[in-house]
């Protein structure tokens, strides 16, 4: 940059040239309140050394894409986030979605699924919402209905369940696999399995202490990936994605996903294991939101911030190991209920936001999700997106395209600095279980909610259809409604269940799980002969809260 | 000086989608009146609290589509507890337009769908409760 001081000098004579042009606003800030100039030069990626800071696709430090070729070799995954009614009627979307050209499936779960309650216990009405926000899945009866005739074996399926069900879910899984006599070593897929979701994205039922939570889900961890049992498998999902849809900013989301990941190292260092028994799956899941550049800034930035986490602290042999692999969804609370058909479009401009980024797998919303579940239609609409971007917009043929552009390099930069400062901020104090402990993560949480709400009502933040262009007497979209006889139907499966399975082999191994609760061992081996017996996901979860007890929330009286 | 116009705010069944409920409490708050905000409670918990603490206004939010039986539950429980029309009632949260008029039907008075801005809810409360919220 032999000329910087003739740009400078350029620059300045071009501020003043255009000193009487007024702007919009007297100052523009990203979504983070990152301050925006009004133009990026050589000036700006001054310090930022090419080979060492963003170098070349597949290799360190993996700011350009964690593959050599990215799409040119394979697309990313086009990965639908679904689950509805019953299992059999789940199984219905997933058939569509794979003739539709899905490659990799994902199961919503309805309430009592992620909190571990079943349909037929009386606790808090759980009965009303059997199959609403997702699919039921209480014992293996249901996941035998929910991959019925789908090629397990050839396809990837996330389960989106968390710490308190996790190790069940996905035993059920397995189960399911081996039933059809194929290995679980053969099964690729994920568990989402993340203890921030559960105590400070979503707050379900009964939810299990922060300490609890970190051991259920590094005791997944430990049996797919360091003891072997399942070493295809990703037992876990960071899903920063879920924080963010709470109202918090690009550089909390990644530096609290960050500092989660540290949590669970650590946990499975000190049970014994080297860094190289399982660090390499270890994964994440992060949202698309509304700032354009700094979301595109914000994947290149968590490329190298993981890669600089593991090679100033934990040093793995593994290659795989640095890179930092993330599934995609575009951002949920970003959707209006006001001109749904708009949603079309965000959700378009996210979507090439995850692309832009280098993502490995990707979720598009549905127009109609600030509503209802989605219909048919509105997700093949969704679908249809992803597919748009991967057929007619050239934008796969080359790889992180927006390198090199004066303000993503900047902006990388700063979110770069910015998400360590916050990470280490976190770090500090003791880690996300103790920042969960006391309260700073919700309390971040609630903070960031209620500046959304105050920026959207003062119209500082723009929403279509909300706060600008509002538009009288729509007519309401059709809204898509799941089955009302769900909590029959699968209060008669686990009655059927109950009446076949060994009753006595069940209330026995229920023991066994008591004790290794209460000794604090896996609990993998014998919750996967648990579900494998038919035991069903609140009695197993009923254990751990027996022995465990609740959590009781620091930030409510 | 007038009373605060007290609020009990909750999370009924097991959906953990908490942020809109708490948005609203924190509004709420902020426009002078007093919220108690359980997270999650049982319908018969908050009838019960409802009475005891003399509350004006009980309000929920439901996410996980069941806002048309927990609805009815409410109602159900204020009726055997010979409360009926004792508070002012509101539910919140992501359902359908389509479904408000049944919520009214069902003995909701305000009905605050997606996009609700909370100024709404407050002017909704001080209209209908038939005075000002005192702050």
């Amino acid at each position: 940059m032999e000329d910087r001081e003739e740009i400078r000098k350029g620059l300045e004579e071009w501020r003043e040239a255009k000193k009487d042009w007024p702007e919009r606003k007297e100052e523009f800030r990203t979504d983070a309140g990152i301050p925006v100039k009004d133009l990026y030069t050589p000036l700006d990626t001054e310090g930022i050394d090419y080979l060492r800071d963003i170098g070349f696709p597949g290799q360190p430090p993996y700011t350009r894409g964690v593959y050599p070729t990215m799409y040119r070799g394979k697309y990313w995954t086009i990965r639908m986030f679904s689950g509805h009614g019953t299992p059999e009627e789940t199984n219905d979307r997933w058939r569509m979605l794979y003739e539709e050209g899905e490659t990799g499936f994902s199961a919503a779960v309805d309430s009592l699924t992620f909190s571990g309650v079943d349909p037929d216990q009386e606790v808090h009405g759980a009965a009303h919402e059997v199959g609403k926000e997702g699919v039921p899945l209480y014992s293996i009866r249901g996941v035998e209905a929910l991959v019925e005739n789908l090629p397990i074996d050839r396809m990837s399926v996330a389960l989106v369940v968390e710490p308190m069900t996790s190790a069940a879910v996905t035993s059920m899984y397995f189960n399911v696999a081996r039933e059809r006599g194929l290995r679980k070593e053969q099964l690729a897929g994920t568990t989402q399995n993340d203890i921030l979701t559960m105590t400070i994205g979503y707050i379900p039922w009964g939810s299990l202490k922060p300490a609890d939570l970190l051991k259920l889900a590094c005791d997944l961890i430990e049996y797919c990936t360091a003891m072997k049992e399942a070493p295809r498998w990703n037992p876990i999902n960071f899903t920063t994605y879920n924080y963010r849809e709470g109202g918090i900013d690009a550089v909390q989301e990644i530096g609290m996903g960050l500092a989660n990941a540290v949590a669970h190292i650590e946990e499975l260092l000190r049970r014994g294991w080297k860094i190289d028994d399982f660090v390499h799956r270890l994964a994440f899941h992060l949202s698309a939101h509304r700032d354009f550049f700094e979301e595109i800034a914000k994947y290149r930035a968590a490329r190298k911030l993981w890669y600089r986490l593991m090679k100033e602290r934990y040093k793995p042999e593994n290659p795989d190991a640095y890179r930092f692999r993330f599934h995609v969804q575009t951002a949920g609370c970003s959707l209006t209920a006001q001109q749904p058909m708009v949603n079309i479009i965000r959700t378009a401009y996210q979507a090439l936001e995850a692309v832009l980024g280098g993502t490995q797998s990707l979720h598009t919303n549905s127009y109609d999700e600030a509503i209802c579940l989605p219909s048919e239609e509105s997700v093949r609409l969704a679908v249809r997106t992803q597919e748009l971007i991967q057929e007619e917009t050239g934008v796969a043929n080359v790889v992180d395209p927006l390198a090199g552009s004066y303000y993503v390099e900047a902006l990388t930069r700063e979110l770069e600095e910015r998400i360590w400062d916050y990470f280490m901020r976190i770090e500090e104090m003791g880690g996300v279980v103790e920042a969960l402990n006391t309260g700073w993560l919700f309390n971040e949480m609630s903070k960031a909610f209620n500046k959304r709400r105050r920026d959207q009502e003062s119209g500082e933040e723009r929403v279509i259809g909300v706060n600008c262009y509002v538009m009288e007497g729509e007519e309401p979209t059709p809204p898509f409604r799941t089955n009302p006889r769900a909590a029959e139907i699968e209060k008669e499966r686990l009655r059927d269940l109950r009446s076949q399975r060994d009753n006595r082999r069940v209330a026995a191994l229920l023991d066994q799980l008591r004790g290794v609760c209460e000794r604090r061992e896996n609990v993998l081996p014998v919750v996967s002969e648990l579900t494998a017996a038919g035991a069903t996901l609140g009695e197993i979860t009923g254990v751990y809260r027996e022995v465990w007890g609740i959590w009781q929330l620091p930030f409510v009286a | 000086m007038e009373k605060k116009t007290r609020v009990l705010l909750f999370k009924p069944g097991l959906d953990g989608h908490w942020r809109g409920i708490m948005t609203v409490s924190k509004a709420l708050s902020e426009a002078g009146m007093e919220t108690i905000f359980f997270g999650f409670k049982t319908v018969e918990g908050v009838v019960e609290a409802a009475i005891q603490e003399d509350v004006d206004v009980i309000g929920f939010s439901v996410h996980s589509g069941a806002h048309l039986e927990w609805a009815r539950e409410l109602v159900r429980e204020l009726e055997e507890k010979g409360a009926r029309g004792d508070f002012l009632l509101l539910i919140g949260g992501v359902f359908p337009e389509q479904d408000h008029a049944e919520l009214k039907e069902i003995g909701m008075d305000g009905v605050f769908g997606p996009g609700t801005v909370t100024a709404d809810i407050v002017r909704f409360i001080e209209e209908n409760l038939g005075r000002k919220v005192s702050g």
